[in-house]
């Protein structure tokens, strides 16, 4: 084949890298779109009890608000909630009893749960940590995805269920943060939940998990 | 032609002599410029993808469901949209350096790895200032344009994200339309200073050129006026 002249390689030189360039910004934007998508779809979701159940094994604190947060050790997008934990403990510690419950397998290794997560969490005044053996108290309270928070008020009603950041393993401010601190100071929300963003507690499908936990449970999307 | 013109017009022809060569002195130093900071670039976009992909193995390398773990998206992410982001200005900042779009797109994808890193950072308000060493960085082509287009890009970028996907920028739900420039606002404030410095020194390059240019003339003048003294001393001694 006859290679073009140079006067008219330099020619189309210009536009070939604008058609180019505008191929490159569009796959780009594909890029970015998977990512947005992947970040902002939330976590399969469950139903909490109204109540606080008799049977759970956690303590419920009668003096103030008890909180409750259901992770999974090695789930890195839960960084971020603990990152936000830390923040709503600094402005509510004197009203919420926290508890990081980490769901651990019967049948984990040795180290499953010593994860720079674990130890984040346990550095949180106020904060208390302890394993979630087989996923059991995940599933009485009816949370499937990691990061997913329960809060019940000194009474044992449920306030607020779901999660506190604005997206998959990402900080910032977030609807559920905005929520719970509603809750807290003035007693009232424009809604009791939020989306979860993280990854599924068990391997299992949910509708499993919540069969155990007595409470309905369904995957994915915003209420 | 009396000698006074001949004299004034050997005066221009010197003067637009010395301004020819001001500027050529100028748009080579300023093309040295453009493509040392391509290349510069491109190493750069180059250490930022390697770091974005370390960063996702080191913190984000799994996904968990249960027992069962994944490579995290946060990988692909790195590698794939990563290499994609830095393709067309490495190849650009290699085959065409010092050209107009060459720069603009490095400041498109400069801005672009910005974003990416705060994604695989989880949003971290200490990766933001990625943002602002960049702009710091293009300001080093003395070209206030390409600060412009950075700025459009990161506005952008907020822009379509707060429409689709408002809480992630500004966590709250139903955000007013014009909260994006409320985060362009810090950017602009930054290039506010960073296009009169590059102006200035811009300028300064011109006056450098211009000097030059002047040294360059008079140095050969010189060397002539002694050429012609030489050769006139040389015949007197032979005529002596």
């Amino acid at each position: 084949m006859e290679r073009a002249p140079a006067s008219h390689r330099s020619r189309h030189a210009p536009s070939l890298a604008v058609v180019g360039a505008a191929l490159w910004l569009l796959a780009v934007t594909a890029g970015f779109a998977v990512l947005w998508r992947y970040k902002s779809t939330p976590g399969a979701e469950g139903v909490a009890p109204a109540r606080w159940p008799a049977q759970a094994a956690v303590a419920r604190s009668e003096r103030r608000a008890t909180l409750l947060l259901f992770a999974h050790p090695r789930c890195t997008c839960t960084r971020a909630t603990v990152a936000e934990l830390a923040r709503l403990m600094a402005r509510f510690q004197d009203r919420i009893d926290a508890t990081v419950l980490f769901w651990t397998p019967r049948d984990a290794p040795p180290q499953w749960n010593g994860t720079d997560l674990w130890t984040s969490a346990a550095r949180i005044p106020g904060v208390t940590v302890a394993p979630d053996t087989d996923g059991r108290e995940a599933a009485r309270f009816g949370v499937a995805t990691s990061g997913g928070i329960v809060l019940y008020d000194r009474g044992g009603r449920l306030l607020f269920e779901g999660g506190i950041t604005p997206a998959r393993g990402h900080e910032g401010d977030s609807f559920g943060q905005e929520r719970i601190a509603s809750l807290l100071t003035s007693g009232t929300a424009d809604r009791a939940d939020a989306p979860v963003f993280g990854c599924p507690l068990e391997s299992e499908s949910p509708v499993r998990i919540a069969r155990a936990g007595q409470s309905i449970t369904y995957q994915g999307g915003k209420r | 032609m009396s000698v006074a013109m001949k004299a004034l017009e050997r005066t221009q022809a010197a003067t637009e002599a010395i301004v020819q060569r001001a500027q050529a002195r100028f748009g080579a130093h300023r093309q040295e410029i453009l493509r040392s900071t391509d290349r510069i670039f491109a190493w750069l976009l180059i250490g930022q993808w390697i770091f974005a992909i370390f960063i996702a193995l080191t913190f984000s390398p799994y996904g968990w469901q249960g027992k069962v773990k994944v490579v995290h998206m946060h990988v692909w992410i790195a590698l794939f949209l990563g290499a994609v982001i830095i393709s067309l200005p490495v190849a650009l900042a290699w085959r065409r350096p010092g050209e107009l779009l060459t720069r603009h797109v490095i400041a498109a994808a400069q801005m672009l790895t910005s974003a990416l890193l705060i994604h695989l950072s989880g949003g971290r308000i200490e990766t933001h200032f990625h943002v602002f060493g960049s702009l710091a960085f293009l300001a080093f082509y003395r070209d206030w344009p390409v600060l412009i287009t950075a700025t459009v890009v990161v506005a952008t970028e907020h822009l379509i994200r707060g429409i689709l996907w408002p809480e992630s920028v500004y966590g709250i739900p139903n955000p007013e339309w014009w909260r994006f420039l409320e985060h362009a606002f810090w950017v602009v404030f930054c290039i506010s200073i960073l296009i009169p410095s590059c102006r200035r020194g811009m300028k300064d390059m011109q006056v450098m050129a211009e000097r030059g240019a002047e040294l360059e003339a008079l140095s050969e003048n010189q060397w002539r006026k002694s050429s012609v003294m030489d050769r006139a001393a040389t015949d007197a001694g032979a005529k002596g």
